[in-house]
């Protein structure tokens, strides 16, 4: 029992420290360094248990509590202290009003949407009037890639006017998701640049997904908004063929495929 | 007694605290009520309406989706037409099924009697499904369902739809005679009960098969509209050709609910 | 030593094999040779379905069996202002609080008391009274909770316990029975306590644990068949008709996954609750022997619950698979819809659990003095019990504002979106365990030195263990879970776990002989114990209280709108499944209820030791 080494922080500021630090480090990892911000509501508990966790280490040993209880109990006792303790007892009621306030406050928010995260393709679907079966739907111009490069090259080169027809404007002309119309939309267009996006799929889920655009979503992936459009409506089967020859093309990504796997 | 109330009072705190975070840390999900068992109205569909009806059923009621979809728990049955032929010959077949409606239907009430290769239940060494007997238990679905569902799955996979449509009696499994249903009350519940928009341009609904009817007590009598619908082969509107339209709505409809339709078609100017 | 224990080995197993025999005792006779048949039969063929069905022909002949009623509203009465589904509920729940408290206690008080007479000291045979003692009040609390519960079923639900009653008649009867007997035994058990003591008279003391045991498991398992049957009905056809086999409803598809997990559940239970009773004491404790005597109950109660919750998480896997493997459709209620988000909150309830547990082992090395050069390691297991945990809370479908949802561009997280699923949270699991067991080695070795000569070499060997344990707990798990098909990525939690044990067990091997006869560093004082340690068991136990309401709920609601699943269905205006927030509601009004029942049997163990000498009151005796 050493109560009377002196420590260069008291404990109490090192405890809140700690929580500090790790509150900022899950900020600095992911909405700087990963760029992925994490979702408040999920932090908010985060930090419940990284809270929990400190203080069980901060508490348990009895000189640990003692030191850590020091300085509240001084605040509250101390004759000495008066006009410190008079300056909190009359903060903290105003913080605790304060977040009370703030947080009843109606705002222009939407409400919070849960969403389903994969929402599963349909195995077939109906666009241009017949039936696609996804799991054996392939590029029909995927195999000129090999077979005859110069042809693959115009080919993809005809995407590329396609998209800059009609996909530019939303998913921009990089394909990074940020084209012209791109800051009006809510979620925003895809980023097609992004290993998590295209790289992920194979040809035959992007067909589907063109083709049919948001109106096409299966039920159990709702509340889901998408607002592209039907492309069946607007391009012909080749044409869309073609512009995901460019998606590919363009990032230099590799459409998934189960033959490699 | 002290602690006792320290106690209570620390295990109040803690209850609250799981209460709290159930209630507002999660989101909170509004559970479906319980299923209500349908009530078929049979005669007056048309083969693609009973199709329909049987995707309603196969993605709905029957849970099909739940395990036959991608994720592989059960085998696809996008290519059940040409499959059932194979199966039917395979040795390993143990059901009687002659033609590929027959083979769909047992596989739905009797799902052990061929078990695709993988798929079986884990230590049956695939001789036992893990299907259960869609007819009955949780699933429930009777005779004219399951018909529904044949259809819908002969027709999604391709081949030929052999299923016909069951008769109007078929429908309540079981229980009472069917209850006389009362007259509909307004002509635009006529309308969509006897689906004439499915043809026709009337009242919000955009048929183009048959004649626009939005303004045909324009030049149209009363006696004329009602042998229309009772006897639609009578006079074939200009344009158009004869034969499509069901002759059967002077059985269906009650008296009522004619003269009601009549006399709204005759007010349409 | 060594003929003392083969004597209590061969002992406990004669009791086995005869508890083994008393089920079918209470079996009309008919059935039991039925049962074993069917057992027979079934090995053999896969399909079951036709030896059963021979085997009750001649019971099926002399009587049919109606089919499940369809219900409608009517057929429930109602007493105004009554919930019935709630009232029901809440009995239910605190009969299985009690119950489980009330079957667990014999378990380890059976243990103590053979620990106490193969070590001979007396302090074990004084604790396991003073558990029984805890266990009686609460007894007769079970029996009349059992009896409202009943009374709720016949008044609220009669058509249901009716066709229940028709297919159990025999069980529930000898369910009755058995409570005769169950009394006796108990009564015996603790009123003789005092009596039978020393020599052979000790020896027949600890037949009647084991008998005492052997009942109350026997109860407990006819009740879960009866549970189970609603979940997963068998000797039953589509519409509900009884065949007449009464063993093979009872030995259905989920009665023995439901046995294996009640029965480890509850002594993780009981433990907690005697933990929070020993808290309790400790608390209110005046003299310093009594601190000491009741900081060293705690403390074995806690090695209890977490000596039982170590191996529950793979007893839940187990249950749920076989779930899965009745009824696809079952398992995947379970895991989505309205019951997606159950397994968060369940996750942050054995985070409270594991993280209180770890705690009062951490305040327990406070004990002596010589445990304080292991106080630095602690905020390293911490870090990792609270990372584990954090991986292990993380939602699969997390909840976004839309600022956020826009900025992130979509729903998908790529770096929490790993977490979410399955091989992420086994992983976890298998963290939070081994360092559990971590905090316990550090806790036992805390204030002992090992005089052994291979002692380095042990410990190198632990370290060795350890590590390499957990490597290949994180390999397996990111491995299999990202890198394989969705087959494969539940087939990883096996492995994991069996590393878990492995590690867990090995690592026990070598502590024991590397601590033989170690010495210790500095006195141990009993009863140094820092008051919030004690509130650490007492949130031990109401978690572990509100944990088992709340998965009461899930194995009940993913019946759905069925009174038994898929046969008979629930026609009252209750038939919806309640939404998480009600339920949370429902659990929370039971635990305030259970704990306020519990603390008052704590108090009342409390003032039956007080005596007043009430001066001048009595006449005085010539």
């Amino acid at each position: 029992m050493n109560m009377t080494k002196k420590r260069l922080i008291p404990r109490l500021l090192q405890m809140a420290l700690v929580v500090v630090a790790v509150y900022f480090t899950f900020i600095l990892v992911f909405d700087v360094l990963l760029g992925q911000l994490i979702p408040k509501s999920l932090l908010t508990m985060y930090m419940v248990f990284v809270i929990a966790g400190v203080v069980m280490v901060f508490t348990f040993t009895e000189q640990g509590a003692q030191e850590l209880a020091g300085p509240i109990k001084a605040l509250v006792e101390d004759p000495s202290r008066k006009m410190v303790r008079n300056v909190v007892f009359v903060i903290v009621p105003l913080l605790a009003g304060y977040y009370t306030y703030s947080s009843m406050l109606p705002s222009f928010e939407a409400p919070v949407e849960l969403r389903t995260i994969h929402p599963a393709p349909p195995n077939k679907f109906k666009a241009y009037g017949k039936s696609f079966n996804l799991t054996t739907l392939e590029n029909p111009y995927r195999k000129f890639e090999k077979e005859d490069p110069v042809k693959f090259k115009e080919l993809v080169k005809e995407g590329g006017n396609v998209y800059i027809q009609n996909c530019q404007y939303c998913h921009g002309d990089r394909l990074d998701g940020k084209g012209p119309y791109a800051s009006g939309l809510n979620p925003t267009p895809l980023n097609f640049q992004d290993v998590g996006t295209i790289a992920q799929l194979q040809e035959s889920f992007l067909f589907w997904r063109i083709s049919t655009g948001g109106p096409g979503l299966p039920a159990e992936a709702a509340p889901w908004i998408s607002s592209m459009p039907v492309w069946q409506n607007f391009l012909t089967e080749d044409e869309i063929w073609k512009v995901i020859l460019f998606l590919y093309d363009y990032t230099g990504r590799r459409p998934r495929s189960w033959a490699n796997e | 007694m002290k602690n006792f109330f320290k106690t209570a009072f620390f295990s109040l705190l803690v209850i609250s605290g799981f209460w709290g975070f159930s209630n507002f840390g999660i989101p909170q999900i509004k559970p479906a009520p319980p299923p209500v068992e349908e009530k078929l109205d049979l005669g007056a569909m048309t083969m693609d309406q009973f199709i329909a009806l049987g995707g309603k059923i196969f993605n709905g009621k029957g849970t099909c989706t739940l395990c036959h979809n991608a994720m592989g728990r059960a085998p696809m049955l996008d290519k059940v037409g040409a499959n059932a032929e194979e199966r039917m010959k395979d040795a390993r077949y143990k059901g009687e099924a002659k033609t590929v409606q027959e083979y769909i239907h047992e596989s739905l009430v009797k799902p052990s009697a061929y078990v695709v290769a993988g798929f079986g239940k884990s230590g049956s060494n695939d001789t036992e499904s893990p299907m259960p007997d869609v007819s009955g238990g949780g699933i429930g679905l009777n005779e004219a369902e399951l018909a529904a569902v044949i259809a819908y799955l002969q027709d999604s996979s391709g081949s030929e739809v052999t299923v016909e449509i069951p008769q109007m009696d078929a429908a309540p499994a079981e229980g009472a005679a069917p209850v006389e249903e009362a007259a509909l009350k307004t002509p635009e519940e006529v309308i969509v009960k006897y689906g004439c928009g499915m043809c026709h341009k009337v009242a919000d609904q955009v048929g183009a098969l048959g004649p626009d009817l939005t303004k045909v007590g324009k030049s149209k009598s009363k006696d004329y509209l009602r042998q229309a619908i009772l006897d639609p082969e009578a006079v074939i509107a200009q344009g158009f050709t004869g034969g499509m339209m069901p002759p059967t709505f002077g059985e269906q409809m009650k008296a009522k609910e004619l003269e009601m339709l009549v006399n709204y078609m005759a007010g349409l100017k | 030593m060594l003929t003392r224990n083969m004597k209590i080995t061969f002992g406990a197993l004669m009791l086995v094999i005869l508890a083994m025999f008393m089920l079918p005792d209470f079996m009309p006779a008919v059935h039991a040779s039925e049962a074993a048949a069917a057992e027979a039969t079934s090995a053999a063929a896969p399909a079951s379905a036709a030896a059963s069905d021979a085997a009750a022909e001649p019971v099926a002949n002399a009587i049919t069996f109606p089919p499940a009623p369809k219900l409608t509203e009517a057929d429930y009465p109602t007493i105004p202002g009554v919930n019935a589904r709630v009232m029901v509920w809440l009995v239910a729940q605190l009969h299985l609080w009690f119950g489980a408290f009330v079957v667990a206690v014999p378990m380890f008080v059976f243990i103590i008391e053979v620990i106490g007479m193969v070590t001979r000291d007396e302090r074990y045979d004084n604790m396991a009274y003073e558990f029984i003692k805890v266990s009686i009040t609460a007894y007769s609390l079970t029996a009349i909770l059992g009896g409202l519960l009943s009374f709720g079923l016949i008044l609220f639900y009669p058509d249901l316990f009716k066709y229940l009653a028709m297919i159990f008649k025999e069980s529930m009867f000898a369910y009755a029975l058995l409570f005769f007997a169950e009394s006796a035994v108990l009564y015996i058990y603790y009123y003789g306590w005092h009596w039978l003591q020393g020599g052979n008279k000790k020896w027949i003391h600890l037949t009647f644990g084991l008998l005492l045991n052997a009942v109350g498991l026997q109860l407990m398992f006819l009740a879960n068949a009866w549970t189970t049957f609603m979940m997963s009905p068998a000797a039953v056809d589509a519409a509900g008709v009884f065949n007449g086999n009464t063993w093979e409803a009872i030995h259905n598809f989920l009665w023995n996954p439901i046995n294996i997990h009640r029965v480890v559940a509850n002594v993780a239970y009981g433990g907690s609750v005697v933990g929070a009773y020993a808290a309790f004491k400790f608390l209110s404790a005046q003299k310093k022997e009594e601190r000491a005597h009741y900081d060293w109950v705690g403390y074995n109660a806690n090695f209890i619950a977490i000596s039982a919750l170590l191996p529950l998480p793979f007893a839940g896997y187990y249950l749920t698979a076989e779930m899965y493997a009745y009824s696809q459709q079952m398992g995947i209620t379970l895991m989505g819809g309205v019951f997606a988000w159950i397994f968060i909150i369940q996750a942050v309830l054995i985070g409270a659990l594991f993280l209180s547990a770890n705690y009062y082992l951490w305040c327990g090395m406070g004990r002596s003095d010589g445990a304080y050069r292991y106080n630095p390691r602690i905020k390293y297991i911490a870090a990792v019990l609270v990372l584990a945990f954090l991986v292990w809370f993380t939602p699969h479908t997390l909840v976004l504002t839309n600022s956020e949802l826009k900025d992130l561009g979509g729903p998908y997280h790529q770096i929490l979106g790993v977490f979410g699923i399955m091989p992420a949270k086994n992983t976890a699991v298998n963290f939070l365990l081994t360092f559990t067991f971590l905090s316990f080695v550090f806790y036992r070795r805390a204030n002992k030195v090992a005089t052994v000569s291979w002692a380095a070499a042990g410990n190198a060997a632990q370290i060795a263990l350890f590590t390499v344990g957990l490597i290949n707990i994180v390999i397996l798990g990111v491995y299999y879970g990202y890198f394989t098909n969705t087959v494969y990525k539940v087939a990883a939690s096996i492995p994991q776990v069996l590393t878990t044990l492995t590690i867990i067990i090995t690592s026990l091997v070598i502590d024991a002989f590397m601590y033989k006869g170690a010495k210790d560093v500095a006195p141990l004082h009993w009863g140094r114990m820092p008051a919030r340690s004690q509130y650490a068991l007492f949130l031990l136990a109401v978690s572990f209280t509100w944990l088992m309401g709340l998965m009461g709920y899930v194995r009940s609601g993913i019946r759905q709108h069925w009174h038994v699943s898929n046969i008979f269905r629930d026609g009252s205006p209750d038939a919806f499944t309640p939404g998480l927030g009600y339920a949370a509601s429902v659990v929370s009004v039971g635990t305030i209820i259970f704990m306020a029942m519990v603390i008052f049997v704590f108090w009342l163990s409390t003032i039956s030791g007080k005596h007043v000498v009430a001066k001048g009151y009595w006449k005085e005796q010539a």
